[in-house]
């Protein structure tokens, strides 16, 4: 299927993890004839994807910098587009989870952590980036949640409670800015066996979550890379502030 | 991207209409390299009309007639589907119309039967034929059609209620067969100026448009860019997912 990417600039927010959904993005979107700014707070690992999208033939720049922080992505889009004129698709993968406690026991400062990183971020840089795709009447932002808000764990979790509002966000962006001809949508991953869940060894995370996983396995970096590729062609045009989850059916409880 | 549909064959129910979802999704997943279409409709006439169009394509298709709200014609249409072509590797399970509508208080039984049939149990009725043979296969992918009226109120409609079925239908469906390698999902279109309007089409579009973010109504291609994707290996970790493409008229 024409995907109508050729050509057009990505920038993937914290891309830099090499067994991590941000790199299979880029890389997806690059073998579709994507350009690609990589973004990620550890500048070597950023280039270890900027290299990866280059032996594909695309241009790519590794730009490090804290979605948290306001003036670093500030100067992360000023640098993107100074390299490529524009950005078309803007992927917010950026995040992780800061390990809590039981709920009487939590810090304020982890809350803040979680917050800041998983949905204050994803504002950050959309923010920055909207000013251009509204210029050109054109841009795709597809939002990274999860699955998670969608099921019940015991404890409370920072974590889920941001992706839940990284929902509520995409949902309310999406309409405020379809009419500038701007799509804006979320894939909610399933448990990948990624740097994300480091409350156990690989083997026995995935014993831990296959029980509950209908289709008897983890979610890939590739199959969130194929639906964040599918949000950011022109084929979804139509697609306005939804939240695809891409889970194996783990959250059909 | 390679959507991966060399060799594969479709069934595609109330293909017929030339200006509605059906044909748009035969003629994009024959375009896409699927081997084969089963193009299904009430009305024989323009299910060849479809065929023709997909054999433009260079793909084999046949035109088979049913009324999917009868068992019998549904699985009379299978065995001739499966005669022809082996195998049935996706289902878009897409049948289905408004037929009237009015003050509750004034609605009558019948024809609250007969959308609930048409909208909702033929969906099951062809479902339930086709699935057989992807367990055996160990490989299908379902993808039902509701509407994004579930999400919204227009006054109680049937229509409304059957599509809202047919997405819980989605959700249990799907859970129950991905362990056979079957995938089950739906997608959930806006409004379109399809066969569906009935009447005046600009002035439904003037009607409409106000509420609808994105400023155009959804059009087939819309509906058929989505159901390649779930008809896709690309999307084989989605699984029960119900997709508004509805250009934000449901948010």
């Amino acid at each position: 299927m024409e995907l109508g990417l050729k050509g057009k600039v990505a920038l993937v927010t914290g891309a830099g993890s090499q067994i991590g959904f941000g790199k299979t993005i880029s890389l997806t979107l690059a073998k579709e004839g994507c350009d690609i700014a990589v973004n990620d707070i550890n500048l070597e690992d950023a280039k270890k994807t900027v290299a990866e999208v280059k032996a594909l033939g695309r241009k790519a720049i590794a730009i490090k910098g804290d979605v948290t922080k306001k003036a670093e992505v500030q100067e992360m889009v000023k640098k993107a587009l100074a390299e490529f004129g524009r950005i078309d698709i803007l992927v917010n993968n950026a995040g992780g989870i800061h390990p809590q406690g039981p709920f009487l026991d939590q810090k304020e400062e982890v809350w803040d952590k979680d917050f800041n990183l998983n949905i204050k971020g994803a504002m950050f840089c959309s923010q920055a980036v909207l000013p251009g795709m509204i210029e050109r009447k054109y841009g795709k932002i597809i939002n990274i949640s999860s699955s998670v808000p969608k099921m019940a764990f015991p404890g409370v979790s920072t974590y889920a409670m941001s992706k839940s509002a990284i929902y509520v966000f995409t949902r309310g962006l999406a309409k405020s800015v379809i009419k500038q001809g701007i799509t804006v949508n979320s894939v909610a991953p399933g448990w990948a066996i990624t740097n994300f869940d480091k409350s156990g060894p690989p083997d026995e995370l995935i014993k831990k979550f296959t029980p509950n996983t209908p289709i008897g396995r983890g979610t890939t970096t590739q199959d969130i890379a194929n639906a964040v590729t599918f949000l950011a062609s022109d084929v979804s045009g139509d697609i306005v502030g939804q939240v695809i989850c891409v889970d194996g059916g783990a959250t059909m409880q | 991207m390679d959507l991966g549909f060399k060799g594969k064959v479709a069934l595609v129910t109330g293909a017929g209409s030339q200006i509605g979802f059906g044909k748009a999704i035969a003629l994009l997943l024959a375009k896409e390299g699927c081997d084969a279409i089963v193009v299904n409709d009430i009305n024989l006439d323009d299910a060849q009309k479809t065929v023709n169009a997909v054999k433009a394509l260079g793909r084999k298709a046949i035109a088979i007639k049913a009324d999917i709200t009868k068992k019998s014609e549904v699985q009379e249409m299978v065995k001739k589907a499966l005669a022809e072509y082996k195998k049935i590797d996706i289902l878009a399970n897409v049948a289905g119309a408004i037929l009237g509508t009015g003050p509750f208080a004034d609605q009558k039984e019948e024809l609250w039967d007969k959308e609930m049939a048409l909208n909702f149990k033929g969906t099951m009725l062809v479902t339930q034929a086709v699935i057989p043979g992807m367990v055996a296969q160990k490989y299908g992918k379902i993808i039902n059609i509701s509407s994004g009226s579930v999400r919204a109120a227009f006054g109680v409609s049937t229509y409304s209620i059957a599509k809202g079925a047919v997405e819980i239908f989605t959700h249990h469906l799907a859970k129950g067969v991905i362990k056979d390698g079957i995938n089950v999902n739906c997608v959930s279109p806006g409004w379109a100026l399809t066969n569906f309007i009935k009447g005046d089409k600009q002035e439904a579009e003037k009607r409409f448009l106000p509420s609808t973010p994105i400023g155009r109504g959804t059009t087939p291609e819309d509906i058929a860019n989505a159901v390649a994707f779930f008809a896709s290996d690309m999307s084989s970790d989605v699984c029960g997912q119900i997709l508004d493409v509805t250009g934000g008229s449901t948010l």
